[in-house]
């Protein structure tokens, strides 16, 4: 699969909010204002490159050689808890700008299932080391289009007179199922 | 310091005993998953294509390596010869991958039928690739030498409503598990043999 | 005590039931409640891990550093998981290929990690398990009545039979990704009504 093909994949066509349900406990907490659904979709497209590749080195140079596959959801996840810690450090002493934006958003990261299920998804399509690279880039910032698109109609939703047992995350959930259906039109295209 | 002590001593044992307990139970589960795969994913399939035979093909079943990949092949036994061979490809679905069982008669160099195994299709639509036998029944008589195609592509096989591109996967997936046939027929021939009765 | 452990235990049936009063665990909730099998089955491991999890975190709350405390939890839920992921593998495997990626995912269903840190670690045995179980019920009993939901008008089948014959039309678009959303927004709609009086 060329390079194109695999970012058109994963940001449209196999979107990983819309079309493979990860990640959707922030989808719906964090899109009611597009401040914050912005600052959520730029931690989460930091930390998830990162933890792509991080996990892809971990599985191919220690688990498989070790013959320890079956260890992976405990190795990828305590991965991904550290790394979510250490950007955290490293950010609050080394770049405090980022840390104010991005801050309250990382430690939510480590539950998030969108960072743990693309490093699974990456290693049982078996990728390479580069198209881990893009494959982890492009789900992010699929995630992030979903999110800031979501957020933008909600806030819309905000001003209208919703029925009173619809309110909040009801409407908010046929509002994402509307926006999945405009990401449905994608499918079958790559 | 005793804190920090205590810190480490919980971590190191908690994930000690926790590797010690994963250890046992893979090696206790090991041999049961991988007769779960034949069982469960293989097995119905190639029964369903073997339909008739007179041997078990699940148990008949012989492997050749290409490019460090060992592939597997299950025999087939009619009226005394064995002259089906059955082995799996993959394809691409509308979701996901598909599996493909792919069944070769050696004699005439015909397709002899094929199975969809894994998929993750739509229920109701890419799914009847697996569930409706009139898709599956459209391959059988092929002959090895030509791809397969459904007919708006100006093939014989007539797509499943509603999901050209799962039936474009399958016959994609039989066109490719041919083309593999056609390079290691000698091979196989070879194996095939031993299955005399 | 016995009608406070009935207590902990009935409020996952209703008054907290997840996902629906407690918004978690939406991922596995919208991701493979295609079918009503498929939605108890991933209710079912969920339980099994939550209340393991929480049996052990709350026999261990003395002993775990405060500091350290999410992390030993993590270490915990994921070992569970992969005994659920071996066990799965070992004894449903068409089920286990289905649920795919989202077996791996229960150990960042914050409703595993939330019953950990919100009750396990601050409740005694007894009242911990019938936590975990009642939640754990919960969860499987949406998550199979969404699916069975979206079974019978996506499919026309109830658990795998067919319901309506074969000239009713089945309404693809519910067991597809949007009407996951839809399904499970009108769900929460009706709760609501039912809840409100």
């Amino acid at each position: 699969m060329g390079y194109f093909e695999l970012i058109v994949s994963c940001i449209l066509v196999n979107n990983i909010l819309l079309a493979q349900f990860l990640g959707n406990c922030p989808f719906l907490g964090t899109s009611k204002k597009m401040e914050t659904a912005v600052g959520m979709a730029m931690a989460v497209v930091f930390v998830l490159v990162l933890a792509g590749v991080i996990t892809w080195i971990a599985y191919t140079y220690l688990l498989v050689p070790y013959d320890l596959v079956y260890l992976r959801t405990i190795a990828f996840i305590l991965v991904i808890a550290a790394l979510v810690q250490f950007v955290e450090m490293f950010l609050k002493k080394s770049i405090p700008v980022l840390y104010a934006g991005l801050g309250i958003f990382l430690p939510l990261i480590t539950t998030n299932c969108a960072v743990l299920g693309v490093c699974i998804i990456n290693i049982d399509k078996e990728f390479t080391f580069m198209q881990t690279l893009v494959s982890s880039f492009a789900y992010a910032v699929g995630f992030g289009l979903a999110l800031i698109l979501f957020a933008g109609v909600r806030e819309r939703v905000l001003l209208a007179r919703v029925p009173r047992p619809l309110q909040d995350t009801s409407i908010g959930l046929v509002t994402a199922g509307l926006l999945s259906l405009t990401f449905f039109a994608f499918r079958g295209m790559v | 310091m005793r804190e920090m002590i205590k810190m480490v001593v919980v971590l190191t044992v908690l994930s000690v005993v926790s590797g010690g307990l994963l250890a046992y139970l893979r090696t206790a589960t090991a041999a049961q998953i991988e007769r779960q795969e034949l069982e469960f994913v293989k097995g119905p399939a190639i029964r369903q294509i073997l339909e008739g035979a007179t041997n078990d093909p699940v148990n008949d079943r012989f492997k050749i390596d290409v490019d460090g990949k060992s592939h597997s092949f299950f025999v087939g036994v009619f009226d005394g010869k064995p002259n089906t061979v059955v082995f799996e490809v993959a394809g691409k679905g509308f979701a996901d991958a598909i599996g493909l069982m792919v069944a070769v008669n050696v004699e005439t160099d015909k397709l002899a039928g094929v199975a969809v195994t894994t998929h993750k299709e739509t229920p109701g639509l890419g799914a009847q690739a697996k569930e409706d036998p009139a898709f599956a029944a459209q391959f059988v008589g092929l002959p090895v030498d030509q791809p397969v195609k459904v007919s708006k592509d100006g093939g014989s096989i007539s797509a499943l409503s509603g999901a050209t591109i799962t039936s474009r996967g399958v016959c994609a997936a039989a066109t490719d598990a041919l083309s593999q046939y056609r390079e290691l027929k000698p091979r196989i021939l070879e194996h095939v043999q031993r299955f005399q009765q | 005590m016995a009608k406070t452990l009935v207590q902990e235990f009935t409020k996952g049936l209703w008054a907290e039931i997840p996902p629906f009063r407690l918004v978690l665990g939406l991922c596995p909730t919208l991701g493979v409640t295609t079918s009503m099998k498929n939605g108890l089955g991933m209710g079912l491991a969920t339980t099994f891990v939550l209340v393991f999890s929480n049996i052990l975190i709350s026999l261990m709350r003395n002993l775990i550093p405060s500091k350290v405390r999410i992390a030993c939890f993590i270490i915990i839920i994921a070992t569970f998981v992969i005994v659920v992921e071996l066990l799965m593998q070992a004894y449903t495997y068409a089920l286990f290929q289905t649920l795919g990626v989202f077996i791996p995912l229960i150990v960042v269903n914050c409703i595993v990690l939330g019953r950990a840190e919100a009750f396990a670690s601050k409740n005694g045995l007894l009242a911990s398990t019938a936590d975990g179980l009642g939640i754990g019920i919960g969860f499987s009993l949406s998550l199979a009545s969404l699916g069975a939901v979206r079974e019978i008008i996506g499919t026309g089948t109830f658990f795998g039979h067919s319901l309506f014959g074969p000239n009713y039309e089945p309404f693809t678009f519910m067991v597809q990704a949007p009407g996951a959303f839809v399904a499970l927004g009108l769900m929460l709609c009706m709760m609501n009504l039912i809840g409100k009086k």
